[in-house]
């Protein structure tokens, strides 16, 4: 097999050529398919940030037209009254350890409790700082109190059995993982101010 | 399917106990069982087919590029996967988060191109390929094994060790306690395959 050089670049070029041909074909025909999966994915997660409950995709796609957007700044504040009491949710990002963490909180209309909190999307430490998109520490947000517009990471010491009280404005942090849990808290008073001042500014 | 290849590359020449591949995502991924499986199983379908699309164009492939050639080849399959996980399976997908691309820098593909897909024929280099991830395979879910149980006191999430009675092990859920898992099974197994005349 001769191999000069004419022959390797020739070769280079069409097997580069070819195989990013077929990638490019099939990233363009799944595209629709996975920005539609995207949006469904946020608005299924919207509604159980917001206690709301939506099985099927079509009754996502109807209950999310139900609710009531409030533009503030460049992002929408979603409302929705549920048994006579007004939440508010707003997605938002900030920064994590390695990247952007989005997601999604939902609180009450006086700011006294978070209702919940959802996380969308996030770039921490699989297994580590990774976990904030888990059950169990979602779980510790939802129906937690808002002491002076504020929820605290904790760190449990070995042995202890952990923050199951739900109105001390505190839940507990990530073993091994203090940077993301510490980004949680700084994204959370951020988030709490805003929603604060866009509701104190008269929406 | 030939049984050499399959002993050779899953006990007495593994890819992480013999060889030393592939060690970083050892120690990253191995502290759940679930993130574990499923990560395996990507190294395993991406290093058979990319052991045989090298296999298949190993005479066109010039001598100098090979290796970038053979980078291409790996990064494609785990592109397309991670696209279609997240066409179809978008649930799966999100789980996965960043696993999915962290296959390509997984060293054991490359190694297994470079020592048999490029000097064997197709279906050789495709059970080669599997092999190999099979070794990688069971070696990682012992370690995970080991790391979830003392961790979390759970195994594929589902609570073995009641929480009550149960003082989780920070260390195991933290990478260093791979490195320690690795050695004390490195430390195992090379007696074993001495005595099997192995070299070690």
């Amino acid at each position: 097999m001769k191999q000069g050089l004419t022959y390797t670049v020739i070769f280079t070029f069409i097997f580069c050529f070819l195989f990013v041909f077929i990638l490019a074909f099939v990233n363009q025909s799944t595209r629709a398919y996975v920005l539609a999966n995207q949006e469904l994915a946020f608005k299924r997660t919207l509604l159980s940030s917001l206690d709301i409950e939506a099985s099927t995709d079509q009754d996502v796609q109807e209950r999310y037209a139900e609710l009531e957007r409030l533009p503030i700044g460049d992002t929408i504040l979603y409302r929705a009254s549920i048994d006579n009491s007004v939440i508010y949710a707003k997605q938002f990002s900030g920064a994590g350890l390695w990247g952007t963490i989005s997601g999604i909180l939902a609180v009450t209309e006086d700011l006294s409790q978070v209702v919940n909190m959802r996380v969308i999307a996030h770039n921490e430490t699989p297994g580590l700082g990774g976990r904030i998109d888990e059950e169990w520490f979602q779980e510790q947000l939802s129906g937690e109190r808002i002491v002076d517009l504020e929820i605290d990471v904790t760190k449990a010491n070995p042995g202890d059995p952990g923050d199951s009280d739900k109105t001390n404005g505190e839940i507990d942090a990530i073993t091994g993982a203090t940077r993301t849990s510490d980004a949680i808290a700084v994204i959370l008073y951020d988030e709490l101010q805003l929603i604060s001042s866009a509701i104190r500014g008269g929406l | 399917m030939n049984k050499g290849i399959f002993i050779e590359n899953v006990w007495r020449s593994n890819p992480i106990f013999m060889q030393v591949l592939g060690i970083c995502s050892a120690l990253a991924v191995t502290n759940l069982l679930t993130n574990t499986f499923t990560m395996t199983i990507g190294v395993t379908v991406t290093t058979g087919l990319s052991s045989l699309t090298v296999s298949i164009f190993k005479s066109l492939i010039p001598r100098r590029v090979r290796m970038i050639i053979q980078v291409l080849i790996i990064s494609f399959y785990v592109i397309i996967v991670d696209l279609l996980l997240q066409t179809f399976f978008p649930d799966i997908s999100k789980s996965l988060g960043p696993y999915v691309g962290l296959i390509i820098t997984n060293c054991i593909i490359m190694g297994r191109a470079e020592a048999c897909a490029i000097s064997s024929p197709p279906g050789t280099a495709l059970w080669d390929g599997l092999t190999a991830g099979f070794g990688y395979m069971a070696v990682l879910m012992c370690i995970a094994f080991f790391r979830e149980l003392l961790g979390f006191g759970t195994l594929f999430g589902i609570r073995i060790i009641p929480a009550e009675i149960f003082l989780p092990w920070t260390i195991m859920v933290t990478p260093p306690s791979a490195f320690f898992l690795l050695g004390i099974i490195i430390w195992i197994v090379k007696p074993i395959l001495k005595k099997q005349g192995v070299e070690v």
